[in-house]
């Protein structure tokens, strides 16, 4: 499984994209979108990369969810890698906060209807909403002060913060090397076990995932070239459109809302991150093994059905 | 003696008395006549001359402003729109009541005496009135202060009970037409005076039929709202119903030969759809083209004037053409689109299908050698077409050929446009610049649309021209966008087959250092 590196990789294609993009993009309402269209419509490639931008950021949040629920399911956040596990929420965490930054920047109706909605949710934060709604937003509508703060949040706050927790994050891993998915730790310090070869970092184990990376760029120039990109009417504040819908990867809590009271929405799901973080310090059970650990895979099997329910729910409703 | 000569001087001799019978029946003869030339005069020339006599009931649909459409105005007592009005009576005093002083008797006891008059308090409190402070004293007389029956009610203290139908627009108006009374709330004071105008009010005048309609009909009486509250039977989505639970009602309107099949036609209409289905309160309703207390139907004297009131634009083009010199044969608006039924307008308004029949007397009075305009000839919506009048051999009938092959053009090339656009968008193409580009070709086909009603082929074309001209330009941005989805795609395969052989090359070297290391 090449998650963890797949997300590595769609992570290199933004910071080159998202550079390249940053030469011509200009963050005000009043330039943003102009901008953006002229990087898709006149600059040689633009469009490509805009697309490839784009395709990354919703790849990079799958893969990184995929990554996480693969570590989960295979127990492989145990002694000794809490602290990998942590760190890799914090990295979930960041993920998320780039598409959210990210989707307002091109400054059409959907960027700015999303963002209404999204600063909205977030607004509804018992206590704190109001506070984090300002903090946000840079006073009460989302204006070109958001804008300025989302994308210097964008650019510079979030790609340091994803730097920096990946470099421990890829620290951790190299030091306290892979899981066994079939053994728990501290592994038995056996005569097989002290033979066991180990695989070279490079080339052998870099060249399997450099396979797997030449797979996702070969989806990534698929979708680029069969779903460009699109860029709907500039952004209108007086004009609601009669679908205002966030991200899919937002879907979930969005349908959440809809269906149980404000606050338990968007408490749900703080309390279920939280609690997903610190899991491998309330999870202290060294056993790795799926079919021994019945509760809690089950339990994660039937959160994870709920949220793809409520993402489908949100998208066809 | 003497007495008696006077007596015997009035005397009349046998042929005095048959001379005077007959000079009486030849005066009132000439009465009669004098009556019924003024009657001709006063008619409307959309009027058909058949329409005057006794009241009959509607058999026809009312799709045209022709005869049907004005059968019922003549055909009744009612005085014609054109013809002089009957004075409208003075503005009565308003009741006089004594002083509430801060107590209401009347909703005191009447919210709790019994059900009926409990939703008759409710309604009332929750009514304009209420809300504005107008009492139960104000149009019933009587005394608010006391919660004695016996003093409220007395007929000495003002108290006048229910105001009967005619009585109730005097009551209306002693308040409305009140200009002091109205400032505070900013209300119109003309209402009284436009609604004796309007052939309710007339008909209420000069026959005494007190089933047309009045004030509280429409308003209601204790329930009365804001014309602004959308729960309002005179809201503006509302008033075609309003109007229609009259006048759709075939029973009710019988005695006046009015067509009731009037709402079903106007919901259909482009207007109807409009307001109704897409609640757009800029669409008009009865009210904007018959007026509301004023209420009548427009003549061909104000038909357009009264369409222009939205389609200003239309109606400068129209005078600006021939048709409006025409003077009684004039074709106007609802010629062409009809009055309740108006469709969408197109290209198809220009011909028939099939070349109808014509004789000399179509378009042209025999007799005094002028041009005519038969209505009836419009009655359907599909012998609504310039070649209704316009004979194919002469020369209008060859302009409008020409205006409709422009127009035509430019709705073809305008239609290309606007599919190779949405053929590039479904490519996930941004098509912003060319749908500037179809937004400009479009201003300019509906200005060459707008321009048939001047008639004038040379502008029509020159609009049309330039239509197609931008639609074209929008086509041709619009293609190249389709070419580069084209070469994106031809260009990926080209890139996936470079991925694949670098991806199956690193594999072999990858398993050529895996069996190394197995090996090992």
């Amino acid at each position: 499984m090449y998650f963890g590196g797949i997300a590595l990789f769609l992570f290199g294609i933004q910071v080159v994209t998202g550079t390249l993009l940053t030469l011509y993009y200009k963050p005000t309402p009043e330039a943003a979108y102009e901008s953006v269209q002229f990087v898709t419509s006149d600059v040689s490639f633009g469009w490509l990369i805009r697309s490839m931008h784009h395709w990354a950021a919703n790849l990079m949040i799958l893969f990184v969810v995929l990554h996480l629920v693969r570590v989960f399911f295979q127990a492989a956040y145990k002694y000794p890698r809490e602290l990998t596990w942590v760190i890799g929420g914090g990295l979930l965490l960041v993920t998320l906060g780039f598409g959210f930054t990210g989707y307002l920047l091109p400054w059409d109706q959907r960027a700015y209807w999303a963002t209404v909605v999204g600063t909205d949710i977030a607004g509804s934060v018992p206590l704190i909403g109001d506070a984090l709604l300002q903090l946000l937003r840079g006073g009460a509508d989302v204006t070109g002060d958001t804008m300025s703060r989302f994308f210097g949040i964008h650019v510079l706050v979030l790609p340091l913060a994803l730097a920096g927790l990946l470099a421990l994050h890829l620290l951790l891993v190299h030091q306290l090397g892979l899981a066994d998915p079939k053994k728990p730790e501290p592994r038995e310090r056996t005569a097989e076990y002290e033979q066991e070869p180990l695989r070279p970092f490079f080339p052998n184990y870099l060249l399997d995932e450099i396979v797997a990376w030449y797979a996702l760029l070969a989806m990534l120039v698929v979708l680029a070239s069969l779903f460009p990109a699109g860029l709907e009417e500039q952004a209108n504040p007086l004009e609601t459109p009669a679908h205002i819908k966030p991200e899919w990867y937002y879907l979930a809590v969005y349908q959440l809302l809809k269906v149980i009271p404000r606050t338990i929405a968007v408490l749900a799901p703080i309390i279920g991150i939280a609690v997903l973080i610190v899991w491998p310090f309330l999870d202290r059970s060294p056993e790795v093994l799926a079919r021994r650990r019945k509760v809690v895979v089950g339990g994660a099997t039937l959160v994870l059905l709920v949220m793809i329910v409520l993402t489908v729910y949100g998208y066809v409703s | 003696m003497s007495a008696d000569q006077p007596r015997s001087s009035h005397r009349r001799a046998p042929w005095v008395h048959r001379l005077g019978r007959t000079l009486a029946a030849v005066g009132l003869l000439g009465l009669v006549w004098l009556a019924l030339a003024f009657s001709a005069v006063a008619e409307d020339p959309t009027a058909s001359p058949g329409a005057s006599g006794s009241p009959q009931p509607s058999t026809t649909p009312s799709r045209t402003p022709a005869a049907s459409e004005f059968d019922w105005l003549f055909a009744t007592p009612v005085p014609t729109p054109s013809a002089p009005l009957a004075s409208a009576p003075p503005v009565p005093a308003p009741i006089s009541h004594p002083p509430a002083d801060g107590a209401n008797g009347c909703y005191d006891c009447h919210s709790v005496v019994n059900d009926k008059q409990a939703v008759i308090a409710a309604d009332w409190e929750a009514s304009a009135h209420g809300q504005a402070g107008v009492s139960c004293a104000d149009c019933h007389g009587g005394d608010p202060s006391s919660d004695q029956i016996t003093v409220a009610m007395d007929p000495a203290n003002g108290f006048v009970g229910a105001p009967d139908r005619l009585a109730s627009v005097g009551l209306c108006g002693s308040c409305h037409a009140n200009v002091d009374r109205m400032k505070a709330s900013g209300l119109a004071t003309d209402q009284y005076a436009k609604y004796w105008s309007s052939v309710h009010g007339q008909q209420l005048l000069t026959s005494d039929d007190n089933r047309v309609a009045v004030c509280t009909d429409c308003h209601g009486s204790h329930t009365v709202k804001k014309v602004s509250d959308p729960s309002s039977p005179v809201f503006t989505l509302n008033v075609p119903e309003l109007c229609a639970s009259c006048h759709a009602d075939a029973a009710r309107m019988e005695p006046y030969g009015i067509p009731t099949d009037q709402y079903d036609i106007y919901s259909k209409s482009v207007h109807g759809v409009a307001l109704l289905e897409n609640k757009d309160v800029r669409a008009p309703s009865c009210a904007s083209c018959h007026g509301s207390h004023d209420a009548k139907p427009p003549t061909s004297a104000t038909v357009v004037g009264v369409c222009g009131k939205c389609h200003t634009a239309t109606e400068e083009l129209y005078q600006q053409s021939r048709h409006s010199e025409l003077q009684a044969a004039a074709p106007q608006c609802w010629t062409c689109h009809g009055t309740h039924d108006v469709t969408q307008p197109g290209s198809y308004m220009f011909f028939h299908p099939t070349t109808p029949d014509y004789t000399c007397d179509t378009c042209h009075d025999l007799q005094t050698h002028t041009l005519r305009l038969e209505l009836s000839r419009f009655t359907n919506e599909a012998d609504r077409r310039c070649d209704t009048c316009h004979h194919p051999d002469s020369q209008i009938y060859a302009q409008i050929e020409g205006i409709n092959t422009a127009i035509t053009s430019a709705e073809d090339a305008y239609s290309h446009a606007e599919d190779t656009i949405s053929r590039a968008a479904a490519l996930g193409m941004i098509t912003s610049d060319a749908e500037v580009k179809l937004t400009e070709a479009r201003t300019s086909l509906i200005q060459a649309q707008a321009a048939v009603h001047t008639t004038k082929l040379s502008s029509i074309a020159e609009l049309s021209t330039e239509a197609t001209t931008k639609a074209q330009e929008a086509e041709q941005i619009a293609e190249g966008k389709v070419d580069e989805s084209v070469f994106r795609r031809e260009a990926m395969i080209v890139v996936l087959a470079i991925i694949a052989f670098n991806a199956a090359f690193l594999y072999l070297v990858k398993r050529r250092l895996d069996k190394r290391l197995e090996h090992r």
